[in-house]
């Protein structure tokens, strides 16, 4: 019985100490690469569709806090190989009011762009 | 004896300072060695162009790149470039109380429209001149191999003409600088003059003193 019951322990602290398995490929979270922290903002459910020939996303965000966030992101377009087919996005900026859900529109540059990445991260 | 087992003492410190020294200037030498790829001082650095610039609030690196790229990407997307017409850039009329160079607006629109595929663009009204200077120069002057020379009469005419404005509204309070940028751009169709597509880009920029 004890043994079980150490058995139990043992495999509960194993669970707790196992990092979170990585998103699922093709998910909304396997999109987004938050570099550094991204403290109060959620990303969450990705619109992507594709319109007269361009790839287009629109990734619904949500402060969290019920202060006013800023947060730095830019989109990387990928073509079918995962590299990137345009140059580097500028960063832009981006402001949450407390507790408030919002969206972020964007369109790819060339209609090579089949992939992205939504770059991410909170000052 | 005392004087030879002194001497052999001697002849050893000797050559251990000899060596000492050795290692001691081989070993300066490999810290001193440069394989930096820097030259010069360290108060230089370059920069991420891509970066959020927020010196100060006067119109800046980032507006510009934010500004180009939201005007093609509407542009390209809105699909009224529909075979590649052929377009003829003119200057954005810069209504700010600032100098801004507009001309690089315009010329990272077409840079980036064209990259895109979706337009071919006529001269504009800066390159016109260059352009009719060598059609002259290899018809008129006798100098050109007739068989390379390129005719006159073939260029080939604008369908869409794009124009723009920026324009700014500034505020200043003694806690407060507020600047607000509207960038508009329009394509207008030359032959009936009706604009085919138009879009804003607002941009605001806050100092707090």
């Amino acid at each position: 019985m004890r043994c079980k019951i150490f058995g139990l322990m043992a495999l509960a602290l194993l669970a707790g100490c196992a990092t979170p398995p990585p998103p699922a490929p093709g998910s909304a979270a396997s999109k987004v690469v938050v570099m550094g922290s991204l403290k109060n903002i959620e990303i969450g459910p990705m619109r992507v569709a594709r319109e007269n020939g361009f790839m287009t996303v629109n990734v619904s965000l949500n402060n969290t806090s019920s202060y006013n966030k800023t947060m730095y992101y830019r989109f990387a377009w990928l073509g079918n190989d995962g590299f990137p087919v345009a140059e580097p996005e500028t960063w832009k900026s981006l402001t949450l009011y407390g507790s408030q859900s919002s969206f972020l529109p964007a369109i790819a540059p060339v209609p090579k762009a089949t992939d992205f990445r939504l770059e991410v991260k909170t000052p | 004896m005392t004087h030879t087992i002194r001497s052999a003492k001697e002849t050893l410190d000797m050559s251990f300072f000899r060596f000492s020294l050795i290692a001691a200037l081989a070993l300066l030498a490999t810290g001193c060695a440069n394989n930096s790829p820097v030259l010069g001082s360290k108060n230089i650095s370059y920069g991420d162009t891509k970066a959020v610039e927020t010196i100060t609030n006067e119109f800046g690196s980032t507006d510009l790149q934010m500004i180009a790229e939201s005007m093609t990407r509407s542009l390209a997307q809105s699909g009224t470039l529909q075979g590649r017409p052929v377009v003829q850039v003119y200057d954005v009329k810069n209504k700010t109380s600032e100098y801004i160079d507009t001309r690089e607006i315009t010329t990272s629109i077409k840079t980036q429209l064209m990259k895109s595929g979706t337009a071919r663009f006529a001269s504009d009204n800066t390159d016109m001149q260059s352009q009719v200077d060598q059609l002259k120069l290899q018809n008129q002057s006798g100098l050109y191999k007739q068989s390379t020379v390129s005719k006159t009469g073939n260029m080939v005419a604008a369908k869409y003409r794009l124009e723009g404005s920026i324009s700014s509204i500034v505020k200043r309070s003694s806690d407060y600088k507020d600047v607000f940028y509207k960038f508009s751009l329009q394509l207008i169709d030359v032959e009936s003059g009706l604009a085919e597509w138009m879009d804003e880009k607002e941009i605001r920029k806050t100092t707090e003193r």
